[in-house]
């Protein structure tokens, strides 16, 4: 982005939309820098009003410690903060017999700057950049010969991003991200003599992009559908056989073997994978059954094989699933094919996969793993396609012809309820939960990460957590409400105003929703509950639910006392615990 | 208006979007207030953008208006009069 047109992008921001306010801390000036993170901003928030505050020139520390009251903090640490002799702006020395010393210091700075970083980060998500720029002229080797003193100081800093990696709401630039996209000189030594703002307006856009990109934290996306023939291995089943399918450096055919190796690693990290194949389905089966393949059939649920087109296998696909195209990664080598879904499924990102050029093919498995990128991998994450297979059986006792029939089977499957009230701010999966799903959500509002922790710190907020497992498994966390507690006007009776609920779509069709109602009534002494609901284009399941508990229409304010509920609940299928102390 | 006082309003523009395209080319540091060192580093890096070029730090001092950062893009390369 060039500094005109981040001027541009902020000047055309609405004014009065909500604030997001982000704080830039870093000790040189912030000048461009500030310029174009607020631009990308602007981008990437396209209905907020991104407003960057920057703290004291040259006090890093202090500007650490000061943080408050933001949505997020991003911290560029450069190798001055760490030792004013390591920049421009400073004649302390560069003598050989000082080297120690610096390193002494730099080593002081990172253990100060790990402890700040960690007492912040209570407080408020943190993006965190180590320096980017080139050591400057003082070590007493030539330029290209690595000196023991700069290894010391990267080693040092490294060591600073591996501890500060493991404090949860820390996000750290990658080092190999900023080389890929700043790839020209980045240190402007006119720019930090005359201003104090270190940067070539190159590297000031690129490390923007950046850190915008790790404060927005996208949601990553849920399933890929991936074809066979020319794209998860070389070679056409039904020209070639089994056997003349290859995916090896000896065939020249590595780049399969490559994506096979990333859609595991995916599937092992709890991304749903696919496949949509034109194809034979004995002859896949015997593939997948015979030939040692880097993906595995257990890491794929459903197989949608057959000579249909692939816009139905897909459409069967997400049912299966029970998502959105908007949350599905389409890989396919035909053109005619990703064009025949993306046709049929607009929101789904239908990839090529460009098997006739290696290097293109590996740009793709970047980008996969970019848009599938998560910060960490849950219980849930490991659960997820084992439980997707056995709701696909748990839905065919459940569509049984009549409730009663349903209601049995959710007995016998042996069906166990854990609920946790124990607030944890920390609990990402809980905001993950919030933050990703649509059809049972209460408003579809999202929260931001410091917005749920303050509201959650609030006297009176209510957290409560639903796990579910069956005899075919555990669910892991299904279900997230949040509300506040008060009391009646009139009656003096508790009341619960429920501001978010959500509940995960691998929990539909067991009554979990009545058992978590049931429950805060029981447990939390409430008469009342009042629901924060807004209708959204797709959350017509609580919709139903909330019309059908409430014998009246699902409403904005709507509200729900306990004795309405128990007339219409239906007998609990399930086994109920309480977890205590976390 | 020639094609180099063209782009430099648009400069202009970008930095003080509170100008009219025919106020800018009789502004100068002195009459305009958000015009502080902040604008005026903004405005000389966007002007390097546009331009395609870097202002030495001995010149920066001097081009504090519309007239003389004129002249200054309209010297030859290699010419350091003030």
């Amino acid at each position: 982005m060039k500094l005109a047109e981040a001027l541009k992008t902020i000047q055309a921001a609405p004014p009065d939309a909500p604030p997001l306010e982000v704080a830039l801390l870093c000790g040189f000036t912030p000048l461009h820098l500030q310029t174009f993170l607020e631009a990308q901003l602007c981008k990437l928030f396209p209905g907020h009003s991104p407003r960057v505050q920057v703290g004291l020139f040259g006090d890093l520390m202090g500007n650490l410690r000061r943080v408050a009251d933001v949505a997020v903090a991003v911290v560029v640490i450069e190798w001055a903060d760490l030792d004013p002799r390591l920049g421009l702006r400073r004649l302390g020395g560069w003598e050989p017999s000082q080297l120690p010393d610096i390193l002494d210091e730099v080593s002081r700075s990172c253990e100060l700057l790990e402890h700040r970083i960690r007492e912040a980060a209570g407080n408020v998500p943190l993006v965190l950049c180590l320096p980017t720029l080139p050591l400057p002229p003082i070590s007493f080797t030539p330029l290209a010969r690595a000196s023991e003193f700069s290894l010391g100081l990267r080693g040092l800093t490294a060591a600073l991003a591996a501890t500060t990696s493991h404090f949860s709401a820390v996000r750290i630039v990658d080092p190999q991200r900023v080389d890929a996209l700043s790839h020209s000189q980045r240190l402007d030594v006119n720019a930090d003599l005359s201003t104090g703002f270190p940067y070539t307006l190159a590297h000031a856009s690129a490390l923007a992009e950046l850190l915008a990109g790790l404060i927005r934290n996208p949601p990553p996306k849920k399933g890929l559908v991936t074809d066979l023939d020319d794209t998860l291995w070389r070679g056409i089943l039904g020209e070639v056989g089994v056997q003349g399918i290859s995916w090896d450096l000896d065939n020249h055919t590595q780049i399969h073997g490559l994506y096979q190796q990333l859609l595991h690693s995916l599937a092992a990290s709890g991304v749903l994978i696919a496949v949509a194949s034109k194809n034979e389905r004995s002859l896949v089966e015997q593939v997948f059954a015979s030939r040692d393949l880097i993906l595995r059939e257990s890491d794929v649920f459903p197989f949608e094989v057959h000579w249909g087109a692939k816009s139905e296998s897909v459409a069967r696909i997400l049912s299966t699933w029970n998502i959105s195209a908007e949350d599905v990664v389409f890989v396919d080598d035909s053109p005619m094919d990703l064009a025949e879904v993306k046709a049929a499924h607009p929101g789904a990102e239908c990839l090529r996969f460009p098997r006739e050029n290696p290097q293109a093919a590996y740009e793709l498995l970047e980008r996969l793993r970019d848009m599938f990128g998560k910060e960490r991998i849950s219980q849930e994450d490991s659960l997820r396609t084992a439980s997707l297979r056995s709701n696909a059986t748990t839905q065919r006792g459940l569509n049984e012809p009549s409730p009663g029939a349903s209601r049995e089977f959710l007995r016998q499957i042996g069906g166990k309820l854990i609920f946790s009230s124990e607030k944890q701010p920390l609990d990402s999966r809980a905001l993950e939960l919030v933050n990703k799903t649509n059809q049972f959500n209460l408003n579809g509002r999202r929260f931001q990460e410091a917005e749920w922790r303050e509201w959650l710190k609030a006297t009176g907020t209510v957290m409560v957590t639903a796990s579910y497992q069956d005899k075919y498994g555990p669910l892991g966390k299904i279900a997230v409400i949040g509300g506040d507690l008060s009391y009646s006007d009139s009656s003096a009776s508790r009341k619960l105003h429920v501001r978010t609920w959500v509940m995960s779509c691998r929990a539909f069709s067991r009554l979990i929703e009545y058992e978590c109602i049931r429950w805060l009534f029981s447990q939390l002494d409430v008469e009342e509950i009042e629901f924060d609901f807004l209708p959204t284009s797709r959350n017509a399941p609580i919709q139903t639910f909330l019309q059908r508990v409430r014998s009246g229409p699902a409403e904005p304010g709507c509200r729900l006392s306990r004795s309405q509920f128990l007339e219409i609940c239906p007998a609990p299928p399930h086994a109920v615990e309480e977890l205590r102390n976390g | 208006m020639a094609e180099l006082e063209s782009r430099l309003v648009n400069c202009f523009a970008v930095v003080f979007p509170e100008l009219t395209a025919q106020e800018i080319p009789s502004v100068s540091m002195g009459s305009l207030a958000s015009w502080d060192s902040v604008a005026g580093i903004t405005l000389l890096s966007v002007i390097e953008e546009e331009f395609n070029l870097s202002i030495p730090p001995d010149e920066v001092a001097g081009l504090v208006s519309f007239g003389l950062i004129v002249d200054y893009l309209r010297r030859p390369p290699g010419d350091t009069r003030a």
